[in-house]
């Protein structure tokens, strides 16, 4: 937010925003192509779950650069971009791995060495900044953060006295960010997306951003998208989506895969080792060295795909997805 | 027959006790210790609490065992609903959540914490982030605090670096009294800050003027050791009295929602040992 380049942004859009086109599905490689170096991007899912993952590696299959990274609960996600090199600023609020690996590796690295500019955010925060956006206003109103450290970090961050009540309260500016990258279970030709299970700021990112991709499990007729449920979100807001199962490996995308906690673990110890380690462990056999998407479901292998589908057979055959001798 | 708990139990144990029936209460992500004792209160002594869980926001669920990510299916089993996630901020900053747990690497007198950043001019080590803890440090009528880090033992130079602070390098969520030392209630928020700080050797409150206090003791730590690992004074309010242990029904409970004693990784290993009767 302090980038000259990214002005605070009232209006979400270059254009109307309005994406109409009856057909939008497209292949990986063209809706990675949709993300410029540069481009402030709000990644959906959270923490180990439906998390766009397939996107961001072709992302780095590109090369790409300089990406501003904006929203919540993240893991795995925004730690693999910065690892390759592809985040120059970071205002996300929370990444790592929770208790189960702790701290993120290359995030942690890429902050510490200055490579990614650190603007830490908070979930609310970043809440009313995308509201301001969806709504079309300069800013929103909060009560909180005042007398934190992250009015230091955000010199745009304003008080001002209620002209209602006399009280202090911090204005945020409208945040808009140039790409939502998402990953739904469903979605049909046209671009409408349905999310199962808790869709975090997805919602929230898709309204407040100029474009929407997404990568969905599986492409179906609007017909089955409203048998399934109904639609999470429209057409409209949706730029381009390509169907790619596995989309979210290694986090889970339910009811179709778990977490695949063995392979977190992997690249856990990969990113712990260094750069040198993460790029000959982790980047080169699942990134760099995979050309595609069928590349990286060949490489992960059919078995893993069994596995982590077992969730659904049971309690016992869940939470063994998730038992410590399962990662040795 | 259970005749012991271990320190994981007993914090748990007492965390539930700091969580009133009755109210909306909510735990962020990454911290099982909490999740638990949210899950045990609503099981005992507090079962009109409105349970949000952290990450799926999922309303009242009753996961069959806790996974290693707070993010997962399995955590919002049973939910009878869930928020988005405006839907559960809006909540805390109109002042209807009453009780949220908070947590840091570094954790202040005056009950501020630090999810941030060591290092004040420069960056030192980047840690993962309050998440949402910033806005609901301020907004959340009262906090509990938590950590299972407050033993500090010297290192090889016989210099601790503590986990309770007297200033925190960067002030992540909200304590008592900001860094200058200007009393919270003079910014007007919706929540009256921690009430309760939680450690790995005994119980605090905080005094009239918002200072750590403590209240109570594990059966195996002493005062002195509070003192030794502590980095602010440590005051108390007459005699330090004994925590009181679990029952054998909490601890069963306990270990029926956590075959996988995910809760452990928040443990040191050094105090996963220590063993203590129940009640």
């Amino acid at each position: 937010m302090n980038d000259p380049r990214t002005p605070h942004r009232e209006g979400p859009r270059r254009d109307d925003g309005i994406h109409t086109r009856p057909d939008k599905r497209t292949r990986l490689e063209d809706l990675a192509a949709l993300v410029k170096d540069g481009d402030m991007i709000a990644v959906g899912g959270g923490l180990s779950s439906r998390e766009p993952m397939a996107i961001l590696r072709a992302l780095l299959r590109r090369r790409i650069r300089g990406l501003r990274a904006v929203g919540s609960a993240h893991g795995i996600d925004i730690d693999l971009l910065c690892g390759g090199g592809a985040v120059s600023c970071s205002s996300e609020s929370y990444v790592g791995f929770e208790q189960d690996f702790g701290i993120a590796p290359n995030y942690r690295r890429a902050c510490e060495s200055g490579e990614v500019k650190v603007d830490d955010s908070c979930c609310y925060t970043l809440v009313q900044q995308l509201r301001a956006a969806v709504l079309g206003l300069p800013f929103m109103p909060v009560r909180s953060v005042r007398g934190t450290s992250f009015p230091e970090l955000h010199p745009e961050y304003k008080t001002i006295t209620c002209p209602y009540t006399g009280q202090e309260l911090l204005l945020v500016p409208a945040l808009a960010p140039d790409v939502a990258i998402l990953h739904a279970q469903y979605g049909d030709a046209q671009g409408n997306l349905r999310i199962e299970g808790p869709p975090v700021m997805d919602l929230l990112f898709a309204k407040a951003s100029r474009s929407v991709i997404a990568s969905v499990e599986t492409i179906v007729s609007t017909e089955r998208l409203i048998e399934l449920g109904g639609i999470t979100i429209p057409y409209f807001y949706v730029t381009a989506l390509a169907e790619l199962p596995l989309g979210a490996h290694p986090t889970a995308c339910y009811p179709f895969y778990a977490y695949d906690r063995p392979h977190t673990a992997l690249y856990y110890e990969a990113a712990r080792g260094g750069p040198e380690r993460f790029s000959a462990d982790y980047l080169q056999p699942f990134v760099h060295g995979c050309p595609d998407h069928a590349a990286y479901l060949a490489r992960i292998g059919e078995a893993t795909r069994r596995r982590l589908a077992s969730w659904s057979a049971g309690e016992a055959a869940w939470m063994s997805l998730y038992r410590e001798e399962v990662t040795a | 027959m259970i005749h012991d708990c271990s320190l994981g139990e007993f914090m748990i144990a007492a965390i539930a006790r700091t969580i009133e029936d009755g109210k909306l209460a909510f735990h962020g992500f990454g911290s099982p210790l909490v999740q638990l004792a949210m899950h045990v209160a609503k099981r005992t002594h507090a079962p009109n609490m409105v349970l949000i869980a952290g990450a799926t926001y999922g309303v009242d669920p009753d996961p069959p065992f806790l996974a290693p990510t707070s993010n997962d299916w399995v955590m919002d089993r049973g939910a009878s609903s869930s928020l988005d996630i405006e839907e559960l901020f809006d909540l805390a900053a109109a002042g209807r959540m009453g009780r949220m747990f908070l947590s840091g690497l570094q954790i202040d007198k005056w009950g501020n914490c630090n999810v941030t950043r060591l290092g004040k001019s420069k960056l030192a080590l980047k840690l993962p982030g309050g998440g949402g803890g910033c806005n609901l440090s301020c907004d959340v009528q009262h906090l509990t605090l938590w950590t299972t880090g407050h033993r500090s033992p010297p290192d090889s130079a016989g210099k601790r670096r503590f986990r309770l602070v007297e200033v925190c390098d960067f002030v992540t969520n909200l304590g008592h009294r900001t860094a200058d030392g200007r009393d919270r209630r003079e910014l007007g928020h919706r929540g009256q800050g921690p009430e309760w700080l939680v450690t790995d050797l005994g119980l605090f409150d905080f005094d009239p003027e918002g200072h750590a206090r403590l209240q109570a003791l594990y059966p195996d730590i002493t005062v002195e050791e509070v003192r030794e690992n502590t980095g602010f004074e440590v005051r108390t309010a007459g005699p330090v009295a004994v925590l009181p242990a679990p029952d054998r029904e909490t601890v069963a409970l306990i270990r029926r929602l956590d075959p996988l004693r995910v809760h452990e990784h928040e443990i040191r290993p050094d105090d996963r040992g220590r063993r203590f009767a129940v009640a």
